[in-house]
């Protein structure tokens, strides 16, 4: 929204400007989808600061979820500050949880047993140790599953699932002990004295105790710790020293919190230290959007409590111009169904008002025109296959008809987003995938120094140095006879036997002299020496340690900064690797970054993709998503696809549950499981008996629960046109989750009441 | 007396008698090391013997200022001035009174010369010592790696040995002052555990280090009247620069031993202390300003200029409000007010704010600024960020240096190749290390000349075989005639005269490590054809290397034969644990080149030499503040200025980053004649936002500056 003269052009709404009306103390935000709450908090956090609340050296405290949202807040609020002709950058600081938590333990590392170069590892190289610790563990304990497993098998299935199958179901499990235990600020240590005090075995804990324990050594030799301790231990150093506490509490009089429904127990005891008794905490959140749950300690209840408590001033912020009334009424209706006639009476709490509003007439911002008619909500059976091809049909016949227009596919998971982006591309239609994995930037650069550290680890292939020629001569985007050119020249380069005659040629052998007497044009042969000489500087450089290397590869490959500081942090982070192995060599350091370039590891701030998707920016073009990874953004026209009872199950008959294996037997959910033995480890209540199978029915509600929610962010992301399908999955027993059936049913009845 | 143009005050104190006794005190920038400097020649001049002149500082860079003086011929007569650190005296002492003193100390063998024990080979055997320790446990709930671990613990040594307790009480002292989770105390326990064994360890061996040589010196060899009548007869002059940075244990010394002096100048920082993580203690050293006759106090800055003086008084009233001002001249006057001794670059990036870097130095050199009056400054200095400032400058063929060898010992191809082939000739060594064909492919690269990598590959490939850790190399006359002509006949005949070098080697009994890399390269590597052959630097790491293992060798060498351990493998172990670095090899002082240093903030400031011009990065960075964070030891609380029993607390801490940050803001601009170039990045260097207190001080400053110009 456009700021002019230090005034807002556009009238806030009247719940918003009661909201930027705050003055002190604790507030509450219930907000809904599209209700504009960053942009509502944004402004609060230069209201506060223009209003000058703030003292000499203290700031506005932002917590959000994100890294992308980080980045978001901080343009906007620099904007909001800049219109009022305050400088952009100071008095405030946006943090992510793991971001606050590294600020607080950077203040005094000693303070938490770190020494001041510990390093955090992100969940890549954490899944990593853990795989390690896991495999290490089941080889010395080979039976220790029997049994759970179905024994109703033949042995050489039952081999097999003890090979392929257990090591990942035994991280899955030992992840979420390990993250629930260090939530509850339990070391290995103190659940074993807690085992070992009760009468009763139980295995699923000790196991994952044991892996705990050898997890936590592997961190400490390497100097590290991972984010879930980054948090534990920034909760330490606070109630350690008061002092620390004091001065924090200082430097941030105010806090606002981004979406609280997401917010776990510890991030709750942290902000609440930090705001103290009498401090200014603003936490705004839809407990509806809520989908990080799943073994996670994350949980919408602490911002409902949180809303219910007398001294918390309460606001909603309900109206929303995003959608169109019909798209309102769908996810207004879902909210209806599920608190009243949910077949589960668990789950009836699983969605709350406020119901979504739409904006009043001839306010700016006001709704869509409604479209009725383009509302799908499609029961027909597709194998996963056909839902694929019908989607991409559709997208062709849609998208040259609406080249101004946003459209996104949305999916419950990666890999079938996959799936749908190879049936796009094959079909030529225009495919954004950033959101899918890492930024495409990280990927771009990344993939281009992982070309050149697979070509120096094995220098003699002439197929790695026609891939380097392709990363250096791009034939994409060229004219057709330089495009025609270069492609010739790479298969003129990978068919070169001899590697060393064309970059080390000696008098008597040069690959490049017989290329002139097959006479190719002078300008491929130019281009070809150039290319020479790059390489042999680049071949000299294998003898840098690796951070040096990456560092001069990126200099000679990237122009813009943003790049080029991405390879700067790329050659830290292959040092910092190559620091905790020493034995790695090329081969391995480039696998490393090819892990970076193909996996969820994601830098901030270094892309636009990074700091902030706008889908506006991607008109004409197919966005595809994950549903969590669209939250906070909207399409004129979503596909919401895959909405079967596996994906989407509601507790009811017949539903499947992705944590419940079918070689466990009783369909037993082993995380689950284990997490509820790691509470009754610490209950002392001698009535009080671990059941098993009971966890597993809890975890079935809680995932419905959450899915629901996810199916609710799905439908809300659509500002005209909404489709929804489903599939029969893998098996072909899957069937339609029940909100689609109801949604479905309601909308027959809806447009019959219209028409 | 030299040429230079003196104040009174100076020659004044230059030209006092030969018999008394001076503290001189200042800010930094007013003359006094060139009054030491002046005064030791006058001393000289007026024929008192250089041998009976003691020259003090707490560490060898910041005696360059009378090195230097004294190379000047003709300069000193009858012998040489003794330049030395408190620490160099013990050592030379130790060595002299051995014999009297090495079994009253508690040496078991004081018949056997002491072994002197760098701080790598300190390290060493902190290692030895403590790793079986670690595997039982100890230090469980600490996230720190072994080097680390290894060197707190003796940090911790050396803190009760300049500070002057003794060292069964480190852990106490910590635990007094803990303020954390009581359940983490006990690695202050492990901690003594350590130190203690490390120290029955060290007597047991005829091990010597630091803290034990300062502990002998202190406690023993001081109060034996042979050797405290044996100093007192040699110095009867002493000059004592920076006595703030020593230690008080080294107070306590001067404060017996200059009565005995027939002539001493004391000189004194008043705002230094930068040594402080390292055990200075500046109040100490003032209190011996009593012993002094005659007094002098200098004042006015021969180094920074007008506006720099400015935006000292500018940022201090920020950061010290209380603080009285340097007077100046009148800041309203454009040329003289503080923003013109300021400029900043400001950039999202870090690359970005880099490349500004390197362009403005380029600049500032084509207006006629010499190299060596730019330096380069960050609070830290990682490695990634040297070489992207050297690599930068260099390609704009603009002289740099930087304060440390930018690579480690495991790091240097040089020595890599070196290690490699040592290990190839040693099969009896087993299989403890990882050959790759990679390495091998390296080595040859290096060792033999015009050998590309592609090449080296092949090679490798096919001569070389690691056979379940026995590594072999087979002739290059068996392999196929076809890649011989690939690899090339004369690369190929190099190679074989490497590997019947080699396989000649192992037919003979084995050598010393140095000894056989030594031979390496006298009798190939450095020969025509040869990949060293006329390769100074490669020439200088091998000799780097050869010096490192020797100082090993001569520091282990009988424990290891004690324990039957080779020390080829072990050193070869260690350079690969990281515990042996060799970047303390030499004490690297910046060389008289004119280049541009870069370096981090705290080290320029030891270095005591003032500029033109320094440019500042990373300001946003907490570097510029924070001490550093050691779980096992703690600078102020080891220190004798701590009351022992009082907590640690977080108002401790941030008094002490607000000073830290004050004193290094001072001291810097002390030392720069006209401009500050401030380079700042929103995304740090990992790609953080940096929001630290140096950042937010100049934020302050230009809002100021902002609002005065409104006004």
């Amino acid at each position: 929204m456009a700021v002019r003269g230090g005034k807002l052009i556009a009238q806030l709404r009247t719940n918003q400007k009661e909201i930027v009306s705050y003055k002190k103390g604790k507030m509450g935000v219930s907000a809904v989808p599209g209700s504009g709450k960053t942009w509502t908090l944004s402004y609060l956090a230069a209201e506060i600061i223009a209003s000058s609340r703030l003292a000499e050296g203290q700031e506005v405290l932002v917590v959000t979820l994100v890294n992308s949202a980080v980045d978001n807040f901080y343009q906007r609020i620099s904007q909001f500050l800049g219109g009022r002709g305050l400088f952009p950058q100071m008095g405030f600081r946006i943090r992510t949880l793991h971001g606050l938590a590294h600020d607080i333990v950077r203040e005094r590392p000693d303070l938490v047993g770190l020494s001041d170069t510990f390093q955090i590892l992100d969940e890549r190289e954490t899944e990593y140790i853990l795989d390690d610790v896991c495999h290490a563990w089941l080889n010395s304990h080979p039976d220790a599953f029997d049994a759970y497993l179905d024994l109703e098998q033949d042995d050489s299935t039952i081999d097999g699932i003890r090979r392929n199958k257990l090591p990942q179901l035994l991280i899955e499990t030992a992840s979420a002990c390990i993250r629930q235990a260090k939530d509850l600020r339990l070391t290995p240590e103190r659940i074993l004295e807690n085992v070992k005090k009760l009468p009763v075995p139980l295995p699923l804990l000790e196991i994952c105790q044991e892996i705990y324990a050898d997890y936590q050594r592997a961190l400490a030799y390497r100097g590290a710790v991972d984010f879930d301790d980054l948090t534990r231990l920034a909760l330490d150093a606070l109630e350690w020293d008061n002092h620390l506490l004091e001065r924090l509490q200082s430097r941030w009089p105010y806090i606002l919190e981004d979406e609280a429904q997401d917010s776990s127990r510890l991030q709750e005891i942290i902000l609440e230290k930090l705001a103290g008794d009498t401090g200014n905490w603003v936490r705004v959140g839809d407990p509806n959007q809520a989908i990080y749950e799943t073994f996670t300690t994350a949980n919408p209840k602490y911002l409902l409590s949180f809303l219910r408590r007398p001294e918390v001033i309460r606001q909603d912020l309900p109206t929303s111009g995003r959608s169109t009334r019909s798209i309102i009424t769908l996810a207004n209706y879902l909210i209806e169904w599920t608190r009243t006639q949910h077949p589960v009476k668990y789950l009836r709490d699983a969605l709350t008002p406020p119901f979504i509003q739409p904006v009043e007439e001839g306010d700016e911002g006001s709704n869509p025109e409604d479209r009725p008619d383009q509302i799908f909500l499609s029961l027909k059976k597709y194998t996963p296959h056909e839902e694929t091809q019908a989607i991409a049909d559709s997208i062709e016949r849609w998208l040259p008809a609406h080249p101004e227009n946003t459209v996104a596919i949305l999916v419950p998971r990666n890999q079938r987003g996959f799936e749908i982006v190879d049936e796009l591309l094959k079909r030529n239609l225009p495919v954004v995938d950033s959101l899918l994995r890492s930024s495409t930037s990280t990927r771009t650069s990344a993939h281009a120094i992982n070309i050149l550290l697979s070509y120096l680890s094995d220098p003699q292939s002439a197929g790695k140095l026609a891939n380097v020629y392709k990363l250096c001569y791009p034939s994409k985007g060229q004219d057709q006879s330089t495009r025609q050119r270069r492609e010739h020249v790479a298969e003129l380069i990978r068919k070169c036997n001899q590697v060393e005659e064309f970059i080390h040629p000696t008098p008597k052998r040069d690959w490049l002299q017989v290329l002139n007497a097959g006479k190719e044009d002078a300008q491929t042969l130019e281009e070809l020496e150039n290319f020479r000489n790059q390489v042999r500087r680049w071949l000299v450089g294998i003898l840098l340690p690796i951070d040096q290397l990456v560092l001069t590869l990126g200099q000679d490959l990237f122009t813009e900064p943003g790049e080029l500081a991405l390879s700067h942090k790329l050659a830290t982070l292959l040092r910092r690797a190559e620091d905790i192995h020493p034995h790695w060599r090329l081969p391995e350091l480039a696998d490393e970054l090819r892990l970076i370039a193909h996996n969820e590891k994601r830098f901030i701030g270094f892309s636009q993709d990074d700091t902030g998707f706008d889908p506006d920016s991607y008109r004409g073009k197919v966005v595809i998503a994950t549903i969590h990874k669209a939250k906070g953004l909207e399409w004129d026209r979503v596909y919401l696809v895959s909405a079967n009872n596996y994906d989407f199950p509601s507790g009811i008959e017949g539903d499947q549950y992705i944590s419940e294996k079918r070689f466990i037997r009783d369909n037993l959910n082993l995380p689950a499981e284990t997490l509820a033995q790691l509470e009754i480890s610490l209950n002392a209540d001698e009535y009080t008996w671990y059941n098993e199978g009971k966890a597993t029915q809890a975890a079935r509600l809680d995932y419905a629960r959450e899915r629901l929610r996810l199916f609710y962010v799905g439908i809300t992301r659509a500002r005209k046109e909404l489709i929804i399908t489903h599939n029969s999955g893998r098996f072909g027993e899957s069937q339609p989750c029940l909100p689609l059936v109801v949604l479905a049913s309601f909308w027959e009845t809806e447009k019959g009441i219209t028409k | 007396m030299s040429a230079l143009k003196l104040s009174t005050d100076q020659i004044h104190l230059i030209e006092s008698s030969p018999d008394e006794k001076i503290f001189l005190e200042g800010i930094a920038g007013v003359g006094k090391t060139t009054a030491g400097v002046e005064r030791l020649l006058f001393l000289l001049a007026q024929g008192i013997p250089a041998d009976s002149i003691l020259l003090l500082t707490p560490q060898r860079t910041l005696a360059k200022p009378y090195i230097d003086a004294l190379l000047i011929p003709g300069v000193s007569a009858g012998g040489q001035v003794s330049v030395v650190t408190m620490g160099g005296l013990a050592r030379r002492m130790i060595d002299l009174f051995w014999p009297v003193i090495g079994g009253q100390v508690g040496f078991s063998h004081p018949d056997s010369p002491p072994i002197f024990l760098t701080l790598e080979s300190a390290q060493y055997y902190m290692a030895q010592v403590t790793a079986p320790l670690l595997q039982q446990g100890l230090f469980e709930s600490l996230v720190i790696d072994h080097n680390r671990l290894y060197s707190q613990i003796i940090d911790n040594l050396n803190k009760a040995a300049v500070v002057g307790f003794p060292h069964a009480e480190i852990a106490e002292r910590l635990k007094n002052a803990w303020n954390g989770e009581p359940g983490q105390m006990h690695i202050y326990d492990d901690a003594q555990e350590c130190a203690n064994r490390f120290r029955t360890f060290c007597l047991e061996h005829n091990l010597l280090d630091f803290s034990l040589q300062m502990e002998i010196f202190t406690r023993h060899l001081w109060n034996l009247t042979q050797c405290r009548e044996y100093l007192i007869r040699s110095y009867q002059h002493l000059l004592a620069d920076n006595i703030e940075e020593d230690t008080p244990i080294v107070h306590d010394i001067l404060r017996q031993w200059i009565p005995q002096f027939r002539s001493s100048l004391l000189i004194f920082d008043l705002d230094g202390g930068y040594r402080r993580f390292l055990g200075a203690d500046p109040q100490s050293a003032y209190s011996l300003k009593e012993l002094c006759s005659t007094q002098f106090e200098f004042q006015d800055s021969y180094i920074s200029t007008q506006p720099v003086t400015a935006l000292e008084n500018s940022l201090s009233t920020i950061l010290k409000p209380q603080e009285t001002a340097i007077k100046t001249l009148n800041p309203s006057i454009e040329r003289y007010h503080p923003k013109t001794a300021l400029v900043h670059g400001y950039f999202r990036f870090y690359p970005e704010m880099l490349d500004w870097v390197a362009k403005q130095v380029k600049q500032l050199i084509q207006d006629g600024m010499p190299p060596g009056e730019i330096v380069i400054l960050a609070p830290y200095l990682s490695d990634a960020l040297r070489f992207s400032i050297l690599q930068r400058l260099d390609n704009l063929n603009i002289p740099c240096v930087s304060h440390r060898p930018s690579r480690s010992l495991r790091e240097e191809p040089v020595t890599q190749c070196l290690l490699t082939l040592a290990y190839l000739a040693h099969p009896q060594w087993g299989k403890s290390f990882q050959v790759t064909k990679f390495d091998m492919a390296y080595a040859l690269m290096q060792a033999i000349a015009g050998m590309d990598l592609i090449r080296a590959q092949l090679l490798a490939g096919i001569v070389f075989h690691n056979r379940q850790g026995n590594l072999q190399l087979t002739s290059f006359s068996i392999i196929n005639p076809k890649m011989q002509e690939r690899i090339t006949l004369r690369l190929g005949e190099k190679y074989e005269s490497l590997r019947i070098w080699l396989e000649t080697y192992q037919q003979e009994p084995p050598q010393e490590l140095d000894h056989f890399i030594s031979r390496l390269f006298g009798e190939v590597l450095s020969q025509p054809g040869f990949g060293f052959h006329s390769n100074i630097k490669s020439g200088e790491i091998t000799a780097n290397l050869i010096e490192s293992i020797q100082k090993f060798r001569w520091a282990a060498g009988e424990y290891l034969s004690e324990t039957g351990k080779s020390i080829g493998m072990e050193y070869l172990e260690m350079v690969r644990q990281g515990v042996i670095a060799a970047q303390y090899l030499r004490s690297w002082q910046p060389e008289s080149e004119d280049a541009v240093l870069v370096a981090p903030a705290h080290t320029f400031l030891m270095y005591n030499r003032p500029v033109e011009i320094q440019f500042w990065l990373d300001i946003g960075s907490r570097g510029w503040f924070e001490r550093l964070y050691q779980p096992l030891t703690h600078p102020y609380v080891l220190s004798r200025r701590w009351l022992v029993g009082k907590p640690w607390t977080d108002a401790e801490e941030t008094a002490t980053n607000q000073e830290t940050l004050y004193k290094l803001v001072k001291g810097l601009l002390r030392r720069c004649r006209q401009k500050i170039y401030l380079g700042l990045s929103v995304l740090g260097e990992q790609g953080y936002e940096q929001q630290g207190a140096l950042l937010t001080t100049f934020h302050k400053l230009f809002q100021q500056w902002q609002s005065e110009g409104e006004n």
